[in-house]
């Protein structure tokens, strides 16, 4: 049993990755968002140095809303394509569920690591602690996606689709958003990052996880 | 059901009483305090609200009875009610007393994401058109909403610095506050509380319970 799901996550991971790879504007339509907004504000700038809470805000918010234009696809095209019946029906939620999770970690990793280049590059970010900032977007991205998979499948069916992914997920990220930017601020400004607050998002992320997890059969298995 | 349409206005017009003739002028705050009986009350019925329209969103989940997503609808929809007019009185307060309406101390954070959540949820609501989806969808929203509650107690008041006014029962566990003030503030929260159980019963009464 355990090992069926497992499987299960792989294949649905598989099948995710290959339409990703199979479509790729959606995946262009992503990084473009990040890239034309952080050369908006580079411009807007004009190379003055902004204050390390400040980036780190601004370092969040972009991630954030690219991230938005991305995630809420992953159930939507299902339903667009015809394919989420079918997969309501052969597919065990729980193996959808983190497949497509793993899928959406996957993604916006790539992403955070694209946008972090250009960020640092562009925005002109002093010497930073590479492991903490690595361990605060690695707990930032696994609170996204945990939590936007499970709010991707929440959309499907609904009347209106532009913005409703981003209304429902934003009161149950802040939780993430607001620790991630008060850690990043600190590595960017040199501080040394309180661990007990890294804990916390992680602890967060895994109660959203388990929280969706636990739902999501209430979701998937509709009589 | 019937008393309550008795003891409600009886109940308000001894409060308005109460609140403008009878309690005195707080130290510090003056006749500003005034404001901290109708705040309070509406801070504690959007909290209320919102956990309740969890706990009929987890009953309808359980049951899939059309009058439970009724309930939980009808609770968001006066706890969002509640939550306007806590953050306007909050915030006239602030400005009166601190001089700005808004400074992101933890208690108006915590209040501006249950205005998202309640936000979010009605939202999604009016988004599906189809009822039991709607029901079951908005559940169980409803119910991942509910994840944020350890954060919004335990961890905002820590990350940031608060002006905000010690609560009624202190982290020592007493209580600071005059007995006629106290009096009049539980009687507050009392009328509050009766309004909300008797709007919502009476909201929910006027639904088809058959509907699909």
């Amino acid at each position: 049993m355990q090992s069926s799901i497992f499987h299960g996550i792989k294949l649905v991971f598989r099948k995710e990755f290959l339409a990703g790879m199979r479509c790729k504007a959606a995946w262009a339509a992503i990084f473009m968002f990040a890239l034309t907004t952080l050369s908006c504000v580079s411009l807007a700038l004009q190379g003055a140095v902004l204050e390390p809470k400040l980036q780190a805000a601004l370092f969040w918010m972009v991630l954030f809303f690219s991230s938005m234009t991305g995630m809420d696809r992953c159930f939507a095209e299902e339903e667009m394509s015809g394919t989420f019946l079918p997969l309501r029906l052969y597919g065990a939620a729980q193996a959808v569920l983190f497949g497509k999770m793993l899928y959406s970690f996957f993604l916006l990793l790539v992403l955070a690591l694209f946008i972090s280049i250009l960020f640092f590059i562009l925005l002109d970010v002093g010497s930073v602690s590479l492991p903490e900032f690595l361990a605060v977007a690695l707990a930032g991205v696994l609170g996204l996606s945990g939590a936007g998979t499970f709010l991707a499948a929440l959309t499907t069916g609904a009347g209106v689709k532009s913005g409703l992914f981003s209304v429902l997920m934003l009161p149950v990220i802040l939780p993430v958003f607001l620790p991630a930017i008060f850690l990043t601020g600190r590595v960017f400004g040199g501080d040394s990052m309180p661990f007990s607050h890294l804990g916390g998002m992680l602890l967060y992320d895994l109660l959203l996880m388990v929280g969706g997890s636990v739902l999501f059969d209430y979701f998937w298995y509709e009589e | 059901m019937k008393y309550l349409s008795y003891l409600i206005p009886m109940l308000t017009v001894l409060t308005c009483y109460l609140v403008f003739a009878v309690v005195p002028p707080a130290e510090g705050l003056g006749e500003l305090v005034r404001i901290a009986f109708f705040h309070i009350p509406l801070a504690w019925l959007s909290v209320l609200a919102f956990l309740m329209s969890a706990w009929w969103s987890a009953a309808y989940l359980r049951s899939g009875s059309m009058r439970q997503d009724a309930l939980s609808a009808c609770s968001a929809k006066l706890g969002f009610f509640a939550v306007l007019l806590a953050t306007v009185s909050g915030a006239m307060f602030s400005k009166l007393t601190w001089g700005s309406y808004w400074n992101w101390d933890p208690r108006q954070t915590t209040i501006f994401v249950l205005i998202l959540i309640y936000g979010a949820y009605l939202t999604l609501r009016a988004a599906l058109p189809n009822p039991r989806k709607r029901a079951r969808t908005s559940a169980v929203y409803s119910l991942f909403s509910c994840l944020t509650v350890p954060f919004l107690v335990f961890i905002i008041p820590r990350l940031y610095f608060s002006l905000h006014p010690t609560p009624v029962l202190n982290g020592d566990g007493h209580v600071d506050m005059e007995p006629v003030m106290l009096a009049t503030l539980l009687l507050a929260l009392l009328d509050a509380t009766l309004v909300y159980v008797w709007l919502l019963f009476h909201a929910v009464a006027k639904e088809d319970p058959h509907e699909p």
